[in-house]
């Protein structure tokens, strides 16, 4: 078997080269709209599925294919972004793996429309722990407490809300800040903001 | 292998005798209902009335005969056993096959439902990888530390639960390696064990060579 890029070069799964014979049903303009509702659904824009049954209606697919035909597109869409392939390399891999020269020629032409669009939605939905959601501060004055009549100092409070790594859901945690320390982690932060910046 | 009913399943049972053949059939059709989709108390309300006995029998003889059934396909007893067990209970010869035909006509989705009451453990549902460089941290510049982070997805029944771990990446790659291998070998058991055996994948993940996230935020 051979490897295929947009496999990561690896061998593509049965399962896929299986449904190009489902996908080779539909006529190529049909399956070009096809991709675009899964290229949407990929995107988190919604596929719409009415317009789904009626693209693969002519072909007379059962529930089976339709869903069939949107994960093989789905695999195949968002693999070829992950690994990065170019549209002329995607072509002839599809090629070789039987999808007819029309089917491969619109496929990729909706491929390279959404390149850009799919490899940021792929980033974004990187594994990250711990994602910051929000940041609120206050800045108090205090002026006397139950241990000293004058206490007269400035403190800073902060209420970080952010997701918990492993149940997903959002943890807030507030804490106060005196004058000296905040100086010290505003420093800090700033030195971690120049690399940042070097980075990017 | 015959079943032993104790004094008080006997009793129970008894009440299938006192009431009609057609009574004892839906009886034992709601028994098999309450074993698939649980016990509806409602039934022990309108039925007593229906049938104008103590509303306390037609629940013990429901539970009697749910019971009765449970054991026989736990122990997957034969034909005979069968009959020689319900013997003892001195039921006609109609109502004895009538039970006997419950049993044999229900015996295989009782043993599965039965195979779903064993106690498991949470099962693999999918892993998310990053690999990433420190280049910084407070206390030290100019690293270079490459560490794999990993959030293991875990299914156990309807709830979902995920761990966190990270490693280095040579580390990374012994376990993987480790893995892959247990992989193929629990492949192969599998293939040759029989189908009565559960086919979840258990995470063969090799624990002691990844430590959890506490240098997650050095």
């Amino acid at each position: 078997m051979d490897r295929f890029r947009f496999c990561g070069d690896l061998d593509c799964p049965d399962w896929v080269l299986a449904e190009m014979s489902t996908l080779a049903r539909m006529s190529s303009v049909k399956m070009k709209l096809l991709c675009v509702q899964v290229i949407k659904d990929l995107l988190d824009e919604g596929i719409d599925y009415d317009k789904v049954s009626k693209l693969t209606s002519d072909a007379k697919f059962e529930s089976g294919d339709i869903k069939a035909s949107i994960a093989v597109l789905s695999f195949i869409l968002s693999s070829a972004a992950k690994h990065d392939v170019d549209s002329d390399s995607l072509s002839s891999e599809l090629q070789q793996l039987g999808l007819p020269k029309e089917h491969t020629t619109g496929l990729c032409k909706s491929y390279e429309d959404k390149h850009s669009a799919l490899q940021e939605k792929l980033r974004e939905i990187s594994l990250r722990l711990g994602r910051l959601e929000a940041v609120n501060w206050r800045v108090d004055y205090t002026l006397s407490s139950s241990e000293l009549k004058q206490v007269n100092e400035p403190t800073v409070q902060l209420k970080l809300q952010a997701q918990d790594p492993e149940t997903d859901s959002t943890q807030t945690t507030v804490v106060s800040i005196t004058a000296d320390k905040f100086r010290v982690l505003l420093t800090e932060l700033k030195q971690a903001q120049t690399m940042m910046n070097a980075l990017q | 292998m015959l079943l032993v009913l104790s004094e008080e399943h006997k009793e129970h049972l008894g009440f299938l005798s006192e009431v009609d053949p057609a009574v004892v059939g839906e009886s034992g059709r709601i028994a098999v209902e309450f074993l698939k989709k649980g016990s509806n108390p409602k039934i022990y309300e309108g039925a007593p009335r229906k049938l104008n006995v103590w509303s306390g029998s037609v629940q013990h003889g429901l539970e009697g005969l749910m019971y009765l059934l449970t054991e026989s396909c736990k122990l997957t007893i034969s034909e005979e056993d069968f009959q020689d067990s319900v013997l003892v209970l001195g039921f006609s010869e109609e109502l004895t096959e009538l039970l006997l035909q419950l049993y044999l006509e229900n015996r295989k989705e009782i043993r599965q439902i039965l195979s779903k009451l064993a106690p498991s453990l949470p099962h693999y549902h999918s892993l998310e990888w990053r690999l990433d460089v420190q280049l910084s941290s407070r206390p030290l510049r100019h690293q270079l530390k490459p560490t794999v982070t990993l959030k293991l997805h875990l299914e156990d029944g309807a709830r979902r639960s995920a761990r966190v771990l990270q490693t280095d990446p040579p580390r990374c790659s012994i376990s993987l390696t480790s893995w892959s291998e247990r992989s193929q070998s629990s492949r192969a058991a599998t293939a040759a064990a029989s189908s009565t055996t559960s086919n979840r994948s258990t995470p063969l993940y090799d624990t002691t060579a990844v430590h959890s996230g506490s240098d997650l935020f050095a």
